[in-house]
């Protein structure tokens, strides 16, 4: 049998927990975390709600002489990312840190950090601007950070492909493993678009609900009045390794990553292809990476970006790539009750699928009231739903139509 | 307030340790760990306080308090 990829350390940093068994109890509850957006005055913005951390002061590890050089999606990193050492049980005392990488993935950076300094710098001049400014606010800090704070020297990347970063990071780094260029990997992602700046940049690139006035109800794929998804930050971060190592070392196994199917649309910078065959490639690829049979597949977590046409195109490829077999598959998109944190998306979906298929629980897609004639499946309104799942596919898809698909199993 | 005191207090508000881990003779690489974006920050923030000119070659992270302390005095004088 040919070697896996195990997952066995999990971090969470969400709008809905901290620590991985309060993200999923809060899951459980098919509750909203959605708010108004209370860190800064946000009403002149046409969207102004978001699922937002707002503990992370409580749960943080690190000092504050390096909190103030990061920003917050670093900080969100690390402190997801000592949760998943932690959690895997890794003695960092006897690893091989030549052999243990970090891959992340991020759509927007650091922008708490930069558009403080740059405010700073327009009206104190160049020394007005802190020297951190410099390595806080790219994509790859998060990255850099981790590696710096715990001496990793492994192969390591940064991923950004908008809301499929860290799909592409998690199955980058499985390949790394597979391919025995490291032992260990840090691999997930981190976002924090609710920043002024960033803030605005995603209401110009549009797609989010403006549904503010009920801001719990405002997230609400596939149903008939959805109007955009809603922003979320946050970090989600796994620890890899191969199957046999996870074994030896007696490791807490939660679950393997089998595959991935990737496509492009290569139609639009920011609009999808008015079909849905890219995506349909990218399934029927990931499944036979997998080397599943569509029989197998027991849940699928959507991407569910609330847009008439994304949530129409996504219903569309399942149709096309399942045929009948769609109806015995379960559907649902967890991120309805806490946000879409963009490129770390995938990263939290994957800990939500882990422990679905662990609790034998399908969670729900919540604020589902009124069904639309072209989104027709059965997306697990409102309720969980108790179920075994074995095997799992997670679809995210970046603007302009980045598709990528990830094939998770649980033995 | 002392030169000695009011320099080491910002070198600790600045870096975000305390006074009983900077050790007046030691330098502050090796008491502090500090880094070089830290001192580039240092720097601009005793260039302030003092109203001094001072430049990064002038105060590094291989520089001590006292030496520190010595190049504010004089550049004040």
């Amino acid at each position: 049998m040919s070697e896996r990829v195990a997952i066995t350390g999990l971090g969470v940093v969400s709008p809905c927990g901290l620590k991985k068994e309060t993200f999923w109890a809060n899951l459980k509850r098919a509750d909203s975390y959605i708010d108004e957006i209370s860190r800064f005055d946000a009403s002149n913005y046409p969207s102004r709600i978001a699922g937002q951390v707002h503990e992370l002061d409580h749960y943080t590890h690190l000092s504050g002489r390096l909190i103030k050089k990061i920003d917050v999606f670093s900080h969100m990193a690390l402190v997801a990312s000592d949760q998943a050492i932690k959690d895997s049980n890794l003695d960092l005392d006897n690893v091989d840190k030549n052999q243990v990488g970090v891959f992340m993935g991020n759509a927007l950076g650091g922008w708490l950090f930069a558009e403080t300094e740059l405010r700073d710098l327009y009206l104190e001049g160049r020394e007005g601007i802190s020297p951190y400014m410099a390595s806080a606010w790219f994509p790859a800090a998060p990255q850099g950070q981790v590696t710096i704070y715990y001496g990793f020297k492994g192969y390591s990347k940064t991923i950004v492909a908008d809301k499929a970063s860290s799909a592409l990071a998690l199955w980058y780094a499985s390949k790394t493993i597979l391919e025995d260029k490291n032992e260990f990997v840090l691999a997930g992602g981190m976002e924090a678009p609710i920043t002024p700046y960033a803030l605005l940049c995603a209401n110009s690139r549009g797609g989010l609900s403006k549904n503010n006035l009920t801001c719990k109800r405002a997230y609400r794929p596939y149903d008939l009045y959805r109007d955009g998804f809603v922003l979320a930050e946050g970090a989600g971060m796994t620890v890899l390794e191969k199957e046999s190592h996870a074994l030896r070392r007696n490791a807490p196994i939660y679950g393997f990553i089998k595959g991935i199917g990737f496509s492009s649309d290569g139609y639009h910078y920011n609009r999808y292809r008015p079909d849905s065959k890219n995506l349909e490639y990218a399934i029927e690829e990931c499944l036979k990476d997998a080397r599943w049979s569509k029989r197998n597949v027991h849940y699928i977590c959507l991407d569910a970006e609330a847009s008439e046409m994304g949530d129409y195109l996504e219903t569309m490829a399942l149709k096309n790539v399942f045929g009948k077999q769609i109806e015995t598959i379960s559907l649902s998109a967890p991120k309805s009750m806490y946000g879409n944190l963009l490129g770390a998306q995938t990263a939290l979906d994957l800990i939500s699928t882990i422990f679905s298929m662990k609790n034998s629980t399908v969670l729900p897609t919540i604020n589902y009231q009124m069904s639309d004639p072209d989104c027709d499946l059965d997306y697990t309104p409102n309720k969980p739903v108790e179920r075994q799942i074995d095997k799992a596919l997670i679809i995210a898809r970046g603007r302009g139509g980045i598709n990528v698909v990830l094939a998770v199993e649980k033995e | 307030m002392a030169l000695k005191e009011e320099v080491i207090g910002v070198i600790c508000s600045t870096l975000d340790v305390s006074a009983e881990e900077v050790k007046e003779d030691q330098k502050l690489y090796d008491s502090i760990g500090v880094d070089s974006t830290e001192v580039v920050e240092l720097v601009v923030t005793l260039k302030k306080h003092f109203d001094v000119p001072l430049g990064t070659d002038e105060v590094t992270k291989f520089s001590t308090p006292l030496e520190i302390i010595a190049t504010i005095e004089k550049k004040k004088q």
